[in-house]
């Protein structure tokens, strides 16, 4: 059995990591990922933890060292934010085209500029073209509940591909909430040793990717993309094995909240989706008929589920971390417009609120709220709402 | 054993048919360090000739008899950190984890993750090519690239009269890093080459080992191809190429005390051809005093 310990979602991130006995961790500190860093460093300095650690000098160097240890057999761990994970983006780009199964933790964090620490995420929004599967966790318990998952659903023989673990830098991060650990025979339980493949193997020899003619760059694309397409499967699976071991279900791709009579829906992503839900409460306390659909993960885009939870709805707006410069609204709203094909059926707007740290307050979400009652029976695009406090 | 019979008992681990230019010091490098690590061994190769030349295989046609990948530019001993951690963890020390790559993925882009690579004294061979520029994609020119050398980007031109800066020396850099072993050699000299791929291999075993290598490029430099030899023993000569080791930090250098001039070495390869008589004495003036540092350094 569990215990029940009060941690940051940094150390729920850690935590969890360290349950799936990676064989070697590769990390640079970066602000606010670095206590993830930290502890795991602690975990193997202490005898905690068998892994081999490795002090690297750049992010660079943090995804290219758990590229070749993953290329050479191994079970490999690395976290990162922003800066870092823009610095990582070559090899980063190249686990994933090597179809490599790996997990990276990523607390999200604005980009840089106007110069910025704080929270956003911006970041992970800028690499979703990058061929990686990207989950984004709402509570420290998820977050510690996807790093055993993320390896799951990364190493199932249908998918073959890295993942993200992301959760939004400071609100998840340096928060502190009380969630259940699993013990590691629990953990082992659910999630088996690693058997991949060696790439890098003198006892059967081949190169690792070489030079590549176009017609089969095109058939790696193309599978790669049916992987992305086989991974919503496996994903709600892992989920509902998920659930019967541990008993805590996450809805896999989305979680719907208080959507069955909706007429208006908020779409959110991430940490702010627990505010969404109290604003959603407030809303039905005075008569409005709101829902919320968390979007769990962004890649592979939950496009069919998203779709048919729309389905009939009056009016939806997406509220996004981040921006999509050239679309003047947010990424995940431009998305979820593709998704739902007839979006001119719907009243619908874009949301923006909470760049480098700034709140995203219940308050906000109400607004959000409030502008979908007024204009649910217009259908078609409105004007993106800035969640700004002035 | 000596160096003939050791290349003699050993296979080509690259097969025949690379596209290597003709006279290539480089592909003539890479052979002799991969046949003598062997089969039992994990190589890198980042963009660069000797990947573009298709070591590690191309059109069906050649390729390597050993796992190898070609890393990026700029992370060739990074990524191959993460390959020695694994392998030491599977406990199969016995694997050589052997990296060859040019002057660029080596002393420019890739610096950074070499240094930290070294730092960490990774249990790794590295091997630089030393062609003095970017030759696969047509010489450009990199920080080894010698004062006045009219490249593609440092064209010997009316305003500018080739490359402004001298060569940036890596090799001493390396040393500073107190790693297992670092060693200079030259394709000129193959019984010494021989032996620091032997000693380098062997140094893999406990930390980095670091070896960097002279690679006369007849088809960047204009020379013609049948005289890369003579023009890797002339660099020797001159002390362009001053010939040494470091193991655990004690230097050993071998002497050159009576060194042909630059200007003697200069002569006849293109690259060269406009250089002033400033800039000869410049080069001239630069070799000196590295020879003169490496003769404090290896002083009893």
């Amino acid at each position: 059995m569990g215990k029940i310990v009060a941690m940051t979602g940094n150390t729920a991130a850690y935590t969890g990591a360290a349950l799936c006995r990676p064989d070697l961790i590769a990390a640079y500190p970066i602000t606010p990922q670095s206590s993830v860093v930290e502890g795991l460093a602690g975990m193997v300095y202490n005898g905690k933890l068998d892994s081999s650690f490795v002090q690297v000098e750049s992010e660079h160097s943090a995804m290219s060292v758990v590229q070749g240890a993953a290329a050479a057999g191994g079970r490999v761990f690395t976290a990162t934010s922003a800066q870092g994970l823009a610095l990582m983006y070559e090899p980063y780009f190249r686990m994933s085209t090597l179809r490599i199964p790996m997990v990276m933790a990523l607390a999200t964090r604005e980009m840089t500029s106007p110069e910025t620490i704080w929270s956003g995420q911006q970041d992970a929004m800028s690499v979703r073209e990058a061929g990686w599967i990207q989950m984004f966790c709402e509570s420290n318990q998820e977050i510690l509940d996807m790093m055993l998952q993320a390896y799951m659903i990364a190493e199932d023989p249908r998918v073959q591909l890295p993942v993200n673990v992301c959760y939004d830098g400071f609100y998840s991060s340096h928060l502190i909430e009380g969630l259940e650990v699993p013990s590691q025979d629990e953990a082992d339980a659910f999630l088996p040793p690693y058997a991949g493949k060696t790439y890098l193997d003198p006892g059967q020899p081949a190169a690792l990717d070489p030079l590549t003619p176009g017609d089969l760059m095109m058939r790696y694309r193309k599978n790669h993309l049916e992987a992305m397409k086989a991974a919503q499967e496996v994903i709600e699976e892992v989920d509902r094995k998920f659930a019967a071991q541990f008993g805590r279900s996450y809805g896999g791709l989305i979680e719907e909240y208080k959507t069955e009579d909706a007429d208006v829906v908020l779409v959110t992503i991430g940490g702010m989706s627990g505010t969404g839900k109290d604003a959603v409460d407030d809303a039905r306390e005075k008569g409005i008929k709101a829902g919320l659909i968390k979007l769990r993960f962004v890649r592979p885009f939950p496009a069919e589920r998203l779709a048919r939870a729309l389905k009939g709805k009056k009016a939806f707006a997406v509220v996004d971390r981040s921006v999509s410069f050239g679309w003047s609204c947010g990424p995940m709203y431009m998305e979820t417009r593709a998704a739902v094909v007839d979006a001119d059926r719907y009243a619908h707007f874009s949301a923006i609120g909470g760049l480098g740290g700034a709140d995203l307050s219940c308050g906000h979400m109400v607004s959000v709220i409030e502008k979908l009652e007024a204009v649910k029976n217009e259908p078609g695009e409105h004007e993106t709402l800035w969640l700004m406090n002035d | 054993m000596s160096y003939i019979d050791v290349l003699k008992e050993t296979q080509n681990v690259m097969t025949p048919g690379s596209s290597a230019c003709q006279g290539c010091g480089g592909e003539l490098i890479l052979r002799r360090v991969m046949q003598i690590a062997g089969n039992n061994s994990v190589f890198a190769v980042p963009p660069g000739c000797m990947a573009g030349a298709g070591v590690d295989g191309w059109n069906f046609s050649n390729g390597c008899t050993a796992p190898i990948h070609i890393t990026l530019l700029d992370n060739t001993a990074s990524f191959m950190s993460g390959v020695s951690e694994m392998y030491q963890r599977k406990g199969r020390p016995d694997v050589n984890i052997v990296a060859i790559a040019g002057d660029g993925a080596t002393a420019d882009c890739g610096f950074q993750s070499l240094s930290g690579a070294a730092e960490r004294g990774t249990k790794m061979l590295y091997v630089c090519y030393d062609n003095e520029g970017y030759m696969n994609t047509g010489y450009q020119r990199s920080s080894t690239t010698s004062l006045g050398s009219s490249t593609s980007t440092t064209p010997a031109g009316a305003a500018i009269n080739g490359k402004e800066q001298q060569q940036k020396y890596l090799p001493l850099i390396m040393a500073m890093h107190n790693i297992e072993y670092c060693a200079t050699a030259s394709p000129s000299n193959m019984a010494d080459l021989v032996a620091k791929i032997q000693k380098g291999l062997e140094a893999s075993k406990r930390g980095f080992a670091y070896l960097h290598v002279f690679s006369p490029c007849p088809t960047g430099w204009k020379f013609a191809p049948d005289q890369s030899i003579q023009v890797a023993r002339k660099a020797v000569a001159a002390n362009l190429c001053p010939i040494w080791e470091c193991e655990k930090g004690v230097f050993k250098l071998t002497p050159n005390r009576k060194p042909i001039p630059i200007a003697e070495f200069v002569r006849g390869i293109g690259k060269f051809k406009k250089l002033t008589e400033e800039e000869i004495a410049s080069i001239q003036a630069l070799v000196d005093a590295r020879y003169a540092l490496l003769e404090k350094l290896a002083a009893e």
